[in-house]
């Protein structure tokens, strides 16, 4: 009986959160204290399967970007990128993706491209150029810069408390592969919106419009108070956590310590300009909340062994490792293109977790490797596929430039395909 | 050319709400600066084609802003003459540059010519009523600030960007002011000597084109006697015939109350007009002039410069 119960929460809830019935962490709680009062679960297995490591780096880091965003130094480096660009299509399309991608990679997502949408649009518009070819880049480059990293993307962050693989492990494992799909995302951008981006260098009147719009940028951040001393903490702190995530195995610490301590050592440095309680208001609670329910729902439902069976099935049915990552990559990414990847991330952690049991000795990381690939890079196959393609596309609605969902899917999956054949390739590579 | 004119004409008029037209001039001539740097074109003729397309925009945008229209045919009228179209292919690129950054110089230039002008107005223990978003009059009060004069401020309270423009310049200067709403003003006549007003421009029919709102008061204190001064830049001037069509522009958009469910027009006009008349003196750059001879100064200006493109309407 019980087992049909947690299958069917789960079941349930995973298709109000697909279908976005209720806020998800509403979904994701109520699901989860279904499990408990229906007996799936004691109230103590429920907390004990809570991983509060992953939530605590997430809240860590959530408050570390408040306390820096809020220093004025991403919209500084926005500003800058703008000014170097000279009003060249080209090089703004390149340099505000590659910015995207790796403020991604240690920012949120969604804090990255609400910093960066609304400025390219106010620049590209004031162009008197399209801004979608610009915000299309833009998505598709946070959720590729995000995958590079274990605090880039909630499945990275989700998949290195479950496995403990350090911020330098997924960096090393994944360079290649996000290097290689960037620059094959670049050139299929380019060679598109050729007509978009081509450079205006022999066209005078453009290049002035460009250059009018890049002074009015300038001219409406230098009316904004920057402090000094508060943007050199914050890069001081920054240069620090990221060198702490680097070193981490020699400092012995865990990640969420080293953001937690960033976010605190921050908070203290700048209090005099920065009210805490802005910081703490602003961290996303029910991020926080959706997560932890989750991780009892999943938990639910690996009592009922569905999910030890669904590794065996796989173990068994082939001990091709290349096989199975391929499965994990395709599957968890044309998924994510669809749902939403953190559930789905959270579910195939016991599956993946499973499996290497099953095989004993075989090395199967690679099976980690693709299930990051797969679960960050597909959110970038439809409009709803990552957070940030939903929050880029509304900022985008909201000042005038409406991209479909048709519209975005047209571009979207077919390079969306074309990545994941790259890493499939990448995947085959490492193991060979 | 029809979509870029609008195109320019709506950025103009953006940012001229955002800093005036003085410092858009400014703006445009830093712009162009940078332009012509990262320009690639293979010669000259090019982009002397390619700047006479500019003025033409330049001269046509809704409204027209005189002190671009004289700062680009200035440059214009240098880049037509003999000495540089004889100038070799490697050379020109370098010579137009300089040319632009001396214009940008003497345009500073005459800003300065007019804040040194303004010492004819005695301020000296006075109390000045300033209202709309001129950086002009704002640098006239730093510079008697600077020259050891005491005097205060009343800012008329108006739309919310502009009149925390003029608060955060007192604060800064370091010069005492208070704030009071535009429709309150009638209860401090007494207490104001003089008004400053800065203007964008002063058309062939002899109105200054003005912040909306300035109209008001200017009448307001001129029926009480209090001496009207205006601060402008001679370059502002629009030394063409002026158009039938309108230089204000009417803003029409739904508003709803704030606790009721109603819905309403609201109408809101990008400038007033002001005849000069209403002023006892207007400060320029070169000079200062009663109404009457300002009149025939600008008549004057009228006739020696020829602007081809913005005479006709």
């Amino acid at each position: 009986m019980e087992i049909y119960l947690a299958l069917g929460i789960f079941a349930v809830a995973f298709a109000l959160i697909a279908f976005e019935v209720f806020d998800k962490s509403l979904i994701a709680l109520f699901g989860a204290l279904l499990m408990v009062i229906l007996g799936v679960l004691s109230p103590e297995e429920a907390i004990a399967a809570i991983e509060f490591e992953t939530i605590l780096l997430l809240l860590g880091m959530m408050i570390l970007v408040n306390i820096a965003s809020k220093s004025g130094i991403f919209e500084w480096l926005n500003v800058k990128i703008a000014a170097f660009t000279k009003g060249n299509p080209l090089f703004i399309f390149l340099f505000f993706s590659i910015l995207t991608a790796i403020l991604s990679a240690f920012l949120d997502n969604v804090t990255t491209v609400i910093l960066i949408v609304p400025l390219t649009i106010q620049l590209v518009r004031g162009m008197g150029k399209d801004p979608k070819p610009y915000i299309m880049a833009e998505i598709f480059f946070s959720n590729i810069g995000g995958a590079l990293t274990l605090i880039g993307d909630p499945p990275n962050i989700i998949i290195g408390g479950a496995t403990g693989f350090s911020f330098l492990d997924f960096i090393i494992n994944l360079w290649i592969p996000i290097l290689a799909v960037a620059i094959f995302t670049m050139l299929v951008f380019v060679i598109l919106y050729w007509k978009h981006i081509k450079p205006i260098s022999d066209d005078l009147i453009e290049l002035f419009t460009a250059n009018i719009v890049i002074k009015k940028i300038k001219h409406e951040f230098v009316k904004k108070t920057i402090h000094r001393d508060f943007v050199i903490k914050v890069i001081a702190v920054l240069a620090l956590t990221i060198i702490g995530f680097l070193v981490q195995h020699q400092l012995g610490l865990p990640n969420y310590v080293i953001a937690f301590t960033a976010a605190i050592v921050l908070a203290l440095m700048t209090a005099k300009r920065h009210n805490i309680h802005e910081s703490f208001s602003s961290v996303e609670w029910t991020t926080l909340f959706f997560f932890a329910g989750l991780f009892i729902m999943v938990a639910g439902v690996e009592t009922t062994g569905i999910l030890e069976s669904l590794s065996e099935y796989v173990a068994h049915s082939t001990t091709d490792i290349f096989f199975m990552a391929l499965i994990v990559l395709w599957v968890s990414g044309l998924v994510s293109m669809i749902l939403d990847n953190i559930p789905f991330v959270t579910v195939m952690i016991p599956v993946i977790m499973g499996i290497q049991a099953e095989l004993g000795g075989s090395d199967v990381t690679i099976l980690w490797w693709a299930l990051s690939l797969g679960a960050c890079l597909g959110g970038n196959g439809t409009i709803v596929g990552a957070s940030a393609n939903v929050i880029s596309v509304d900022i985008a609605k909201k000042k005038g430039v409406n991209i479909t969902f048709i519209e975005y899917m047209k571009f979207s999956l077919p390079i969306t395909l074309g990545i994941f054949v790259i890493c499939s390739v990448y995947l085959f590579i490492k193991i060979n | 050319m029809e979509e870029k004119i609008k195109h320019f004409s709506q950025l103009f008029r953006e940012l001229e709400a955002e800093i005036g037209t003085q410092d858009l001039a400014d703006l445009l001539l830093q712009a162009l600066v940078v332009s012509i740097k990262a320009f690639k074109a293979d010669d000259k003729s090019s982009f002397c084609d390619q700047f006479n397309d500019l003025v033409k925009i330049i001269s046509n945008t809704e409204p027209r802003f005189g002190i671009l229209i004289y700062c680009f045919f200035k440059l214009r009228k240098e880049f037509q003459n003999g000495y540089f179209q004889k100038l070799p292919e490697k050379k020109w690129k370098r010579v137009i540059l300089k040319r632009v950054k001396e214009i940008l110089k003497e345009f500073r230039q005459e800003i300065k010519k007019l804040v040194e002008n303004s010492d004819e107005i005695d301020v000296d223990g006075k109390t000045i009523l300033i209202h709309d978003n001129s950086r002009t009059v704002r640098n006239v009060l730093a510079h008697y600030k600077k020259m050891g004069k005491k005097f205060k401020v009343v800012i008329a309270e108006q739309d919310y960007d502009k009149t925390h423009n003029n608060i955060e310049r007192m604060h800064k200067l370091g010069v005492p002011f208070q704030v009071i709403p535009s429709y309150m003003l009638s209860h401090i006549h007494d207490n104001i000597d003089m008004v400053f007003f800065g203007g964008l421009t002063l058309k062939d029919t002899m109105n200054f084109v003005m912040n909306p709102g300035t109209h008001g008061i200017i009448s307001e204190f001129l029926v009480e006697g209090t001496p009207v001064y205006m601060f402008i830049n001679t370059t502002k001037f629009s030394l063409w015939k002026a158009r039938k069509k309108v230089d204000v522009f009417m803003h029409k958009h739904k508003r709803a109350h704030h606790t009721k469910e109603i819905q309403y027009e609201r109408v809101k006009y990008s400038h007033d007009r002001v005849p000069h008349t209403m002023f006892e003196k207007i400060i320029t750059n070169r000079g200062v002039f009663t109404p009457d001879e300002l009149k025939k100064f600008f008549d004057k200006m009228m006739k020696k410069y020829s602007y081809d493109e913005v005479k006709e309407g």
